[in-house]
């Protein structure tokens, strides 16, 4: 998670002064890591970059054949890929009320919470985030069957009538938003409240005595301190909320019902392993990192300049 | 004052029972699912009238469970152990020496996180089948050994570290390899070992890449046996429910036991 933290300062990095002369140590204590991240990330990014120029199924037994631009030029014009892109713009939105919004607000309004019950409250909300995905997928499954999933039951039994919850086209995606948002909710709240306690009790107070109120303590004091944080979590959805969802979507509904729950990470896996158009998902893979590639770059430079005001 | 005060304090606890019970009522509908016998399974009692363990004896017959549960262990703990000490290693290089380049590495191995796996997979999985990974444990380690936050969780770790200590042990003639593993090793343990904690749990849930890799259930890890049983016996609730259990009880157990530095190395270092 704060991988991204440090990477505000990474990308950075002040360039260390020149020694001069080459060490041989430090780059032997380096060499397993940079081997295992090149093999298995750089060079698989670069040899993507070249698949994407070419059309291959995949079998060892044909050779890729080049076709330039075609793989972009067909991916741009199907409408697949349209609903794929539009999906992914609804996933991210959707997990920003689980992952930042009400996550903010919770960490707020308890921040007076203390006690012995505090401890039992972050230990219970945090459980989500270690089960694994698929184990969510499962009972998610089951507490949201249509005919004797618990919630329907409970809906039924209020007197409404049961969702289909993952049949219903114009729900399911919102349903898949709501799993990958229940691993985010409860350890967003903890890194939001962690970050708010750390705030200094004499601006508040201070502001206080001034006359502000509550509403204006919490907006003009403690939003702008919890902005690195907010902006973290916000970085973070926008980059993997998409990713996260992918298990669900494979999980439970291959992307239906009717494409409606089908997005960019989901599509790719498709074109790759199901329809073995290996060039047309490294040309989509490409386009998908090239841009959220740019989401982050600037999202960490918006970082690296809340950093320094927050100081 | 203290009524408003009492009110107040009561809607934190409300909305902090509300999140728990959110957090914590799928999971343990999960278990007490698990514990029902065939014609409880839809009932919404809280706690079964006859509890049964008949569904976990389904599932440990009807799968390789034991074998998927222990092919998990090995998994997860050769992934932790591998990137614990990758990471070591190259957060040693990062902070002892000044060279040309450190900062490019440094960024380059920070930026790893920002390739989507979907993007690379292709490639990687070509890579797997020539080296004959396919469809074996060591096929899931070996791209796995090294990790970014890894790297830079101990990058900060040993920034921390007081430079007199080191600067000590170079003059009393000792080697950059026997300062690591004698000076600032022993001082490092509570950090490592909670990375070591993460990297397990992230590996024991690790899901895209077993998912390319794997094709039998006896070489499987449990998230790829879950699917492979959904798909299969996707309305067996019971047994669903027993099989989903057993994948997260050993997790579920490390937490009950390390919550709070589980909880704490989450926040340093690393959803994925």
């Amino acid at each position: 998670m704060t991988d991204v933290l440090h990477q505000a300062e990474a990308v950075a990095a002040p360039r260390v002064a020149r020694t001069g002369r080459f060490t041989i140590a430090p780059w032997l204590y380096l060499a397993p890591a940079l081997i295992i991240l090149f093999v298995w990330i750089y060079l698989p990014l670069i040899q993507a970059g070249q698949l994407s120029f070419y059309q291959w199924n995949m079998l060892p037994t044909s050779t890729p054949r080049f076709v330039g631009l075609d793989n972009y030029r067909n991916l741009l014009t199907l409408p697949e890929m349209g609903i794929a892109v539009r999906n992914t713009v609804w996933y991210i939105v959707g997990l920003f009320p689980l992952s930042v919004i009400i996550p903010v607000a919770v960490a707020i309004l308890t921040q007076e919470l203390s006690g012995p019950l505090r401890n039992l409250y972050r230990s219970l909300i945090f459980v989500p985030m270690i089960v694994a995905p698929i184990v969510a997928a499962i009972l998610w499954r089951w507490l949201l069957n249509e005919d004797y999933g618990l919630v329907n039951q409970v809906i039924a039994g209020l007197g409404f009538s049961k969702v289909g919850f993952l049949q219903d086209p114009k729900i399911a995606l919102w349903t898949l938003v709501w799993m990958t948002g229940w691993k985010l909710i409860g350890f967003s709240t903890l890194l939001l409240s962690a970050a708010n306690s750390t705030i200094n009790p004499a601006y508040t107070e201070a502001a206080r005595m001034d006359g502000a109120s509550r509403w204006q303590i919490i907006r003009d004091i403690r939003l702008p301190l919890l902005a690195p944080t907010i902006l973290l979590l916000s970085m973070m959805t926008i980059l993997f909320g998409a990713q996260w969802s992918f298990v669900y979507i494979n999980a439970l509904t291959g992307g239906g019902p009717l494409q409606s729950t089908t997005n960019i990470f989901y599509l790719m896996w498709e074109y790759g392993f199901q329809t073995l158009s290996a060039g047309w998902s490294a040309a989509a893979g490409m386009l998908t990192f090239t841009a959220f590639g740019a989401i982050a770059l600037v999202c960490l430079w918006l970082m690296k300049r809340l950093a320094v005001y927050d100081d | 004052m203290t009524e408003r005060f009492t009110l107040r304090t009561a809607a934190i606890h409300g909305i902090m029972l509300i999140l728990a019970l959110l957090a914590i009522v799928p999971v343990y509908w999960m278990v007490i699912t698990s514990l029902k016998p065939d014609n409880e399974i839809f009932s919404l009692s809280v706690w079964p009238d006859s509890p049964t363990l008949e569904n976990y004896a389904y599932v440990l017959t009807g799968l390789p469970m034991l074998r998927i549960l222990w092919n998990t262990t090995i998994m997860s703990a050769a992934t932790a152990t591998a990137q614990v000490l990758t990471g070591l290693l190259a957060a040693y290089a990062l902070t002892r020496w000044r060279f040309r380049g450190s900062g490019l590495v440094h960024t380059l191995i920070g930026l790893s996180w920002l390739v989507p796996f979907q993007v690379t997979m292709i490639p990687n999985y070509v890579l797997a089948s020539r080296l004959g990974l396919l469809d074996t444990i060591t096929g899931l380690v070996v791209p796995n050994a090294a990790a970014a936050f890894a790297v830079l969780v101990l990058y900060n770790a040993f920034r921390g570290f007081p430079k007199e200590v080191i600067e000590a042990a170079r003059m009393d003639g000792a080697s950059h390899w026997r300062t690591l593993w004698e000076v600032i090793l022993p001082n490092l343990r509570a950090p490592l070992a909670s990375l070591g904690v993460l990297a397990f749990i992230s590996a024991w849930n690790e899901y895209f890449w077993p998912l390319l890799l794997i094709r039998h259930l006896d070489n499987a890890v449990v998230q790829i046996g879950l699917q492979m049983f959904m798909t299969q016996e996707g309305s067996q609730w019971g047994a669903m429910m027993a099989a989903a259990t057993l994948a997260t009880l050993p997790i579920l157990g490390i937490y009950l036991i390390l919550h709070r530095q589980v909880i704490d190395s989450f926040m340093k270092s690393g959803i994925r």
